[in-house]
């Protein structure tokens, strides 16, 4: 899968994690989504991984800085 | 996923159902709710009800509850599921939630945010880490059990302090055991252990608490789950979660649940069916031997033991009744009868057997109990009497049994109708109660409904003298029948025979059929003339057709064939046995006048040509020659 795909797939999430419509960009940030602070943050990464059939390790999520970082992470993830 | 094959609606069709405005979306949305486990669908559906509330067709009335949230932990998104478990038990909240681990500040300072809220319930997550021994694995027991109650006293004082500042109901959750092999074989053994201090710790949490605080137990939900699925140490590190997400799901619903309990009349009732739930098998078919109870089938036992947890709930105030598709006494029959009940007569405040409609007996019973039908549970294996009851009276919870017996209890301990805050003394004394008065009303009613429902019966009955093919039939009722028996006398079938062929004697049978069944040959009657007296030597009935009118059938025979043959008085003799209890009174009833008492046999008169034919609900022929 794609960085493409992955965020085509990492909508479907968002759809349902966020009350508002969020449109999903590699460059978007946190920081430009009103809704997403560090407690949807936790919601969305337990449902990222549970779409995905992903673990992700202590920190890691944390340190990518917008959305295609965030698609390269769990693309690692789902090739092991 | 799984939501289509279980009759659930999808998240798709949730949200065409939620974008079309349709009116069973939050129907759906609480269906999917009350199955959903995982935690980004509970969190889903917590998103889509908060849109249908912006836009989407009108929810159901809540009633709103100030419900403060407090812990040593991150408290989101454990709000959000706490807050959506609650919108489906039909309660809106207005919520406080604290910040982190601020909790004995909030609770302590009198002029806190908590206090200006005024909490209707709190509900507490004690910080985890304040859960372990501070000393080394072989200190001395007594050194860690001071501890483990210093800790306890602190947290259940907090916990009494916040109740009597707000008048609030306290849930408070216990600690979560740890799921680390560790210790090993030495965990066990000593009380400084994590595994065994956080026991030691919630048991002395539930057994001391008062009792307006209430235990949400999370070592119990981990231990249901598996403790490595609940404990999630990532969770903690990077947001303070207090489990898993899966947990949290379970912990949140429980929450809710026991915070719901504390403003909600508790269920009070629970109406059983019979065939194929207390026992496998149709009585009316299978008959006494025939039906599957107790220790001889696998099924049997199931059932048995399904039986035996019903009774339990007795113990802690719930009340029992009946409702089945059945005659009253063949029903009656296994709880009187058979030696694997566990129930008895006496366990059952209020027993319906007829063929009514169940949701129409249901709302009998309810007004015999003198109790609502909000506080009542019903259970039955066929799923078509448990869609009457939904459809007719919606105020019934219901719980649908299904065909496999090993099941029962566990569905009905796990939909939680008959769960408590607490149980006291007086709880185990209500079945009685409740007996008492529903027989009282009841009685009061009898008359009139009695009429109607033996003129709806559509009653025949047919009379024939003794037949050579009936002689089996009337040989065996004359040697087995024991409660409808006035004379006990016991014959051989050749003495039968003889009795039908003898001039002295006038002998017939009774059959009965009604509109539900054909109850066949019913009652025996044998008549000796003794000059212008026509004295009764045998009258007997099967119980199955008490209080019809019967007898008075039978006795309108008697009085026309002691005419016939001439006979001035008829004369019955009662010789009381330990079971025939049941007819010591029925000369007196119909009319007989009391010639002779003695302890082993009463006389009774009749004058036949005073006597007035009675009316019954029963079409009856005489097949006489």
């Amino acid at each position: 899968m794609n960085q493409e795909e992955t965020i085509a797939q990492l909508q479907g999430v968002f759809d349902e994690v966020f009350l508002d419509p969020v449109v999903l960009t590699p460059e978007l940030t946190a920081e430009e989504v009103e809704e997403w602070d560090s407690l949807i943050q936790i919601s969305l990464v337990i449902a990222v991984e549970s779409r995905f059939g992903i673990k992700f390790r202590v920190g890691e999520v944390e340190a990518t800085q917008n959305v295609g970082e965030f698609a390269d992470l769990i693309r690692k993830h789902l090739d092991g | 996923m799984g939501a289509q094959e279980s009759g659930l609606a999808s998240n798709a069709d949730l949200k065409s159902a939620l974008a079309e405005g349709r009116a069973d979306f939050w129907e759906q949305l609480g269906r999917r709710t009350a199955a959903a486990e995982a935690f980004e669908d509970v969190w889903f559906l917590s998103r889509l009800r908060q849109r249908a509330r912006r836009s989407g067709p009108p929810a159901p009335e809540a009633t709103p509850l100030r419900v403060a949230l407090l812990g040593g932990t991150s408290l989101f998104p454990f709000q959000e599921l706490l807050e959506h478990f609650l919108a489906a038990e039909g309660i809106a909240t207005e919520l406080f939630v604290g910040e982190y681990d601020d909790y004995t500040a909030q609770i302590l300072e009198p002029e806190s945010e908590l206090h200006a809220f005024r909490p209707e319930v709190l509900v507490l997550i004690p910080a985890p880490q304040r859960c372990r021994y501070a000393g080394g694995p072989a200190d001395p027991r007594e050194r860690v059990e001071e501890q483990a109650h210093a800790l306890v006293r602190d947290l259940l004082g907090l916990c009494r302090t916040a109740s009597e500042r707000s008048g609030a109901d306290v849930v408070l959750a216990n600690f979560l055991p740890p799921a680390g092999i560790d210790l090993g074989p030495y965990r066990s053994k000593t009380l400084a252990s994590d595994w065994s201090y956080t026991k030691l710790v919630n048991l002395e949490l539930g057994l001391q608490a008062p009792g307006t605080v209430h235990l949400c137990d999370l070592e119990f939900l981990a231990a249901r789950l598996g403790t490595p699925e609940a404990e999630d140490a990532r969770a903690w590190f990077e947001s303070k979660q207090p489990c898993s997400p899966r947990l949290l799901v379970d912990f949140a619903r429980e929450a809710a649940r026991v915070a719901a309990s504390t403003r909600r009349t508790p269920k009070k009732v629970l109406v059983l069916d019979l065939d194929n739930t207390l026992w496998g098998d149709v009585i009316g078919d299978a008959g006494l031997e025939g039906i599957e109870l107790g220790d001889t089938s696998p099924r049997g036992e199931a059932f048995k033991a399904f039986q035996r947890y019903v009774a339990t709930l007795t113990r802690r105030g719930v009340v029992l009744a009946v409702a089945s598709k059945n005659e009253h006494e063949i029903a009656m029959e296994p709880f009187e009868k058979h030696p694997e009940m566990v129930l008895r007569a006496e366990d059952i405040a209020c027993f319906k057997a007829n063929w009514e409609p169940k949701s129409e007996n249901i709302r009998v019973i309810a007004d015999e109990l003198g109790l609502g039908l909000d506080s009542f549970v019903f259970v039955d294996d066929n799923r078509a009497e448990i869609e009457i009851v939904n459809q007719f009276v919606p105020e019934v919870a219901t719980l649908h049994l299904g065909d496999d017996p090993s099941r029962f209890v566990r569905l009905l301990q796990d939909s939680g109708h008959f769960e408590r805050l607490s149980i006291t003394e007086a709880d185990a004394a209500r079945t009685g109660q409740y007996r008492a008065e529903a027989e009282r009303r009841a009685l009061a009613s009898q008359t009139t409904d009695m009429d109607s429902y033996l003129s709806s019966l559509e009653m025949e009955a047919r009379i024939r003298d003794f037949d050579e093919t009936d002689l089996p039939r009337i040989t065996q009722l004359i040697n087995k029948s024991n409660q409808f028996n006035l004379t006990t006398r016991r014959r051989s079938q050749a003495e039968v025979a003889a009795l039908a062929a003898s001039a002295d004697h006038t002998a017939f049978t009774l059959r009965l059929a009604d509109r539900f069944s054909d109850h066949g040959l019913i009652s025996v009657l044998v008549g000796e003339r003794r000059d212008a007296e026509l004295v009764l030597d045998t009258w007997l009935m099967s119980c199955r057709v008490l209080k019809r009118g019967v007898e008075v059938e039978a006795l309108n025979e008697l009085v026309a064939r002691a005419a016939r043959l001439g006979c001035r008085t008829l004369t019955g003799h009662y010789l009381p046995t330990k079971r025939n209890a049941m007819v010591r009174g029925l000369y007196p009833s119909l009319g007989f006048e009391l010639v002779e008492e003695a302890p082993e046999r009463t006389t009774w008169r009749l004058d036949v040509a005073g006597y007035e034919p009675r009316k019954t609900h029963i079409q009856c022929k005489s097949e006489t020659a």
